[in-house]
């Protein structure tokens, strides 16, 4: 009976000591490392930050002491997915057709997209027309390259679609300018 | 009679409709090994392409990995042994306002943050038995033994 009541207080301890947070550098390079902050859950004071790429501290209830990493993670790692991509295609003044020079990006769309993606399509216009009528030709050309896809057999029915008209423009214009880098519909494939 | 309430149910199924599409934060990217998915009080099995809802719980077994996707682009990676639930989610993905808390209670989570991290302090946190920690815009990971 004893050894067991030890075993269980040891396996107790060794779970309580274990917590810990690693500060790992940017995915990129010449990216940010950025910061973890460390808080109290039940008062949401700071206890302490990791401000610094590859350096980790132990939580707990007490002062936050960062050190330099101790184990690595690259087993872990290797399961996080790769980053969304985004695709910009451009279109024809005033229309739902895509510009010819687009094709490329649309086939290179079509590659990236497989079953398990997840789409998000978003339409804009330039400054061009009415702002009421660019939000309906924002949306009609997301529609559009949807529906293309669609046609091309690939799994982006339920695919988020939304047309943003003028309010993202690009290239900042004022009003009324034709500008051929903002009639674009932005596709992200995560 | 008849007429305004089917009326009002009507209305209340596309509001339902809507609120199912809008509840959709992300989706499961790969799984090794044994892992699984519980919503509410049903258990499925982990498959690459489920989506996620707020509450979802993701557990894996001694040789289970997870690799998820957030609709504002925050990506987790779930090592073996690990349980954690998608406590809170709230994304304007034309404003990029939001939270986003993750509780991890076992195991090894690693995170690399998106939009909500980017546009709204301290709004990407992971709770564990000990602590809350708040994400300003990097790639961590987070254990619990």
């Amino acid at each position: 009976m004893r050894p067991l009541a030890i075993l269980a207080l040891v396996m107790a301890l060794a779970s309580c000591a274990s917590d810990r947070v690693a500060l790992l550098g940017p995915e990129a390079p010449g990216g940010s490392a950025g910061a973890v902050a460390v808080l109290d859950p039940a008062t949401g004071a700071e206890r302490g930050q990791l401000a610094e790429a590859n350096t980790e501290a132990v939580l707990g209830g007490g002062q936050i002491r960062t050190r330099p990493l101790t184990r690595h993670y690259d087993a872990l790692l290797a399961a996080m997915p790769p980053p969304a991509e985004v695709f910009t295609l451009y279109f024809v003044e005033g229309t739902t057709q895509l510009a010819p020079e687009s094709a490329a990006t649309f086939e290179a769309l079509r590659g990236a997209i497989t079953p398990t993606s997840d789409v998000q399509i978003t339409g804009h216009t330039d400054t061009t027309g009415d702002p009421a009528a660019n939000d309906a030709l924002s949306l009609a050309r997301a529609s559009e390259v949807r529906a293309a896809l669609v046609q091309q057999g690939l799994p982006v029915a339920n695919a988020r679609v939304t047309g943003r008209g003028q309010r993202e423009l690009k290239v900042p214009t004022g009003p009324g300018v034709s500008e051929p880098a903002n009639r674009r519909v932005e596709v992200i494939v995560r | 009679m008849r007429g305004p309430i089917i009326a009002a149910l009507l209305m209340a199924a596309a509001l339902s409709t809507t609120a199912a599409a809008a509840g959709q934060i992300g989706r499961i990217k790969s799984v090794a090994g044994a892992a699984s998915l519980v919503r509410g009080k049903t258990v499925t099995r982990a498959a690459p392409g489920q989506l996620l809802q707020v509450s979802d719980v993701l557990k894996t077994g001694p040789d289970g990995r997870i690799g998820v996707t957030f609709v504002d682009n925050s990506r987790f990676a779930l090592g073996p042994n690990t349980t954690i639930a998608l406590s809170t989610f709230e994304f304007d993905d034309t404003t990029h306002a939001g939270q986003f808390l993750t509780t991890l209670n076992r195991g090894s989570l690693a995170v690399v943050t998106g939009q909500i991290a980017k546009e709204n302090k301290d709004a990407m946190r992971v709770r564990t038995p000990t602590s809350v920690l708040a994400a300003r815009g990097t790639r961590f990971v987070a254990q619990v033994r």
